[in-house]
């Protein structure tokens, strides 16, 4: 009996160094599915691989092949595999597209990331039916979560907190510039994901001239003289600040002029630096909007905080569909039995109708023999009425034993291949079961 | 008959706020916004019927004192409310101004009207009367919404300059996009008023013999005139922001108390029903 085995590593048991070893992308990534597939006992294969995580999925005898997947490629990697089988294995893959096990837990990446190894674990045909399944159910979780928790809600970096309060400023940013004062890192990365807002000019300037071209290489922008200052905040709608002075670069005194200049539109100052380069009285003058870097992490470690109290809804909605994912594998499990006993029932009935027919000789007229079909017929529905639908709901519910005691009552093997029935007709009995719950 | 139509109208408008509200508080529920757009846009159909059956019932004459011409502010409020969500979809402006609509069309559920069909001077028959009425109330329809949009400029910037990223900052649109809603309002408003005080002069010099006769409605109009012709003006030098939001406060409030006074201090002003 093959079963469902996860082997993988991620940015909670390898460091980087061991990450590297195994990402795969793109063709390569391709490749190694094949590989994985032409395995001896492999049926179905799957490969998620980001900068934070690799993992394999296989549907197989055993977890050995995904195993060897890491071991070829990182002999030092055994230490750092986690393996996961049967259910743990699906709450596993659930918990990662729905972003509960991600390094910053709620990042809405890793759903699309999923998506695209499914993407092309389908392309290569290593991705049969049980992994469909699995996948959409995945991303029904994934989604289930993102709609019904607020795990996802709130700024999470620095970045992305001075983003959201640039956007409650101004809307966006079409139509205005950003200033962007100093070398820091962290400024940097915050002047690249503001210019995302549409802003239409990105300005850098630093005491040292080079660095404020090599800076204005890095995030799109124009570098601009340190002797300018004054007529670049003037300008300048949105203004980072991160050198390294031990100083305030911009006092009340200096923003003041500026605004006056500016004739008291909105400017907002963030404050990068530490020590501080803004002078927080700016903040007392209309239309400054002023934040350092103490406002911006406290916004970070509220978000933390609420995604984490958030996570433990989402698990109760992780786990709800990893039970309903299995209860449906139970159902479709049940269905031979239910197909073998009605096609039991009606051969039964209709051998009977038939020797009726023929004793009757030909006393009946056409739409007398058809009666006598139909009433046939209509016995045994009735009759296999209540089997059925107990059946289907013993099956739903995750009970295997019922299906198995049917078979053996009526005297039926389960396992034997449905003769005559068309594939259809199974396949909407399975959505008319999952549609039920 | 009015009267009943008129608190289904009512009933319906108290609806729409609560999904408008509902949208505010829950923002997740995106169809409440739609549902009370929907709520409101019955109400106001509901709300017209009543106006034409007040018409036939008490003659128009109900519409003339300060309770029918709250009734009539809602009715055109929540028009221009319906107006706006179709231009800039913005709903969680819903939440502030439905309330104010509810408000506004209260009055009119407690009263009966006159005993019987009012008798309705000569002037009404004019077109400058019937222009200046219906421009008065959308211009100071307009200033209601204005008010309600300076109302959520301030709380927001209280939340953005006092770092305070709560409920309200997530809900509550960009100052931009609030400051922009704000001065359109006020433009158009102003526009609209002017087109009523013209219109008004013209109706007095009718009535009363004169363009100008120093009524007190006439004055306080004018200086509500003033005002918005001001804040107009200081856009262009560079008001803005919570100034400009607290100019809007101040304008409505103006608008309101004399509204108020003109129509609860018997024989101030011989505007409106006062024709004796």
């Amino acid at each position: 009996m093959k079963g469902i085995f996860l082997v993988g590593l991620s940015h909670h048991s390898a460091s980087i160094a061991v990450r590297e070893q195994v990402a795969l992308e793109g063709e390569v990534l391709k490749a190694a599915l094949a590989g994985l597939r032409s395995t001896q006992d492999v049926q179905e294969a799957m490969v998620i691989s980001t900068c934070n995580r690799v993992e394999v999925l296989v549907l197989a005898e055993s977890a050995e092949p995904a195993r060897r997947f890491f071991l070829d490629r990182a002999p030092d990697a055994d230490g750092h595999l986690y393996e996961f089988h049967g259910s743990q294995a699906v709450r596993h893959l659930f918990r990662v597209a729905a972003s509960l096990d991600s390094m910053v837990v709620g990042e809405q990446q890793i759903l699309g990331q999923v998506k695209e190894a499914y993407g092309l674990a389908s392309s290569a045909a290593t991705a049969g039916s049980f992994i469909s399944r699995l996948c959409n159910r995945a991303f029904a979780t994934a989604k289930r979560v993102r709609s019904e928790t607020d795990v996802g809600r709130g700024a999470s970096s620095v970045s992305q907190v001075a983003v959201e309060l640039v956007e409650k400023i101004f809307g966006d940013l079409k139509g205005r510039s950003i200033l962007l004062v100093g070398a820091g890192k962290m400024g940097a990365l915050s002047a690249k994901a503001l210019a995302s807002l549409g802003a239409d000019r990105v300005l850098v300037t630093n005491r040292s001239r080079e660095r404020a071209v090599a800076l204005a290489d890095q995030t799109g922008g124009h570098a601009r003289d340190w002797s300018e200052l004054s007529k670049l905040l003037i300008e300048a709608d949105v203004v980072i600040v991160s050198t390294g002075a031990p100083h305030f670069v911009i006092t009340p005194e200096i923003a003041h002029a500026t605004m006056k200049a500016r004739r008291h539109r909105s400017a907002c100052y963030i404050d990068l630096a530490v020590p501080r380069n803004v002078d927080p009285r700016c903040a007392d003058l209309d239309s400054v909007f002023a934040y350092d870097m103490d406002d911006l992490q406290k916004v970070v470690h509220a978000t933390r905080s609420a995604r984490a109290e958030e996570a433990i809804r989402a698990e109760a909605i992780v786990e709800a569909e990893v039970m309903a994912f299995f209860a449906e594998r139970e159902a479709r499990a049940a269905l031979p039995v239910l197909a073998a006993l009605r096609r039991r029932a009606e051969e039964i009935a209709l051998g009977e109708a038939e020797r009726t027919l023929a004793q009757l000789g030909g006393k009946l007229d056409e739409k007398g023999r058809r009666s006598v079909e139909a009433m046939a017929r209509a016995i045994v529905n009735k009759l296999l009425h209540g089997p059925t639908a107990r059946l289907k709901e013993a099956a739903s519910s995750g009970d295997s034993t019922l299906p198995g005691a049917a078979a053996e009552l009526f005297g039926i093997d389960g396992d034997q291949p449905a003769k005559g029935e068309e594939p259809g007709r199974s396949s909407a009995a399975i959505v008319a079961l999952s549609d039920k719950r | 008959m009015s009267v009943t139509i008129l608190r289904i109208a009512a009933g319906l408008y108290a609806a729409g706020a609560a999904s408008y509200i509902l949208f505010f508080a829950r923002p997740r529920h995106v169809r409440a916004s739609s549902t009370g757009f929907w709520l409101v846009g019955l109400a106001f159909l509901v709300h017209a019927v009543s106006i034409g059956f007040g018409c036939s019932e008490f003659g128009g004459a109900d519409f003339f004192n300060l309770r029918g011409g709250f009734g009539m502010l809602g009715w055109v409020g929540a028009g221009a409310f319906l107006l706006l969500q179709r231009f800039y979809p913005i709903p969680s402006v819903g939440a502030f101004i439905l309330p104010l609509v509810v408000i506004a069309v209260l009055p009119g559920l407690f009263g009966l009207g006159p005993d019987a069909p009012g008798v309705v001077p000569s002037v009404v028959r004019l077109p400058a009367l019937k222009l200046h009425v219906s421009t008065a109330i959308g211009g100071v329809a307009l200033f209601a919404i204005a008010f309600g949009v300076a109302v959520m400029y301030l709380l927001q910037e209280r939340e953005v300059k006092g770092k305070h990223f709560g409920a309200l900052f997530s809900r509550l649109p960009s100052l931009d996009a609030l400051d922009k809603l704000n001065q359109r309002l006020v433009r158009t408003g102003f526009a609209v008023y002017s087109v009523a005080l013209v219109t008004g002069a013209l109706v007095a010099k009718n009535a009363w013999g004169s363009f100008w006769t120093w009524d007190p409605q006439q004055v306080a109009s004018l200086v509500v005139w003033l005002l918005y012709g001001a804040m107009v003006q200081l856009r262009h030098v560079g008001v803005h922001g919570r100034r400009y939001a607290l100019l809007t406060l101040a304008g409505f409030a103006l608008v309101l108390t004399s509204m108020i006074a003109m129509g609860a201090v018997p024989n101030v002003t011989r505007h409106g029903g006062n024709f004796q």
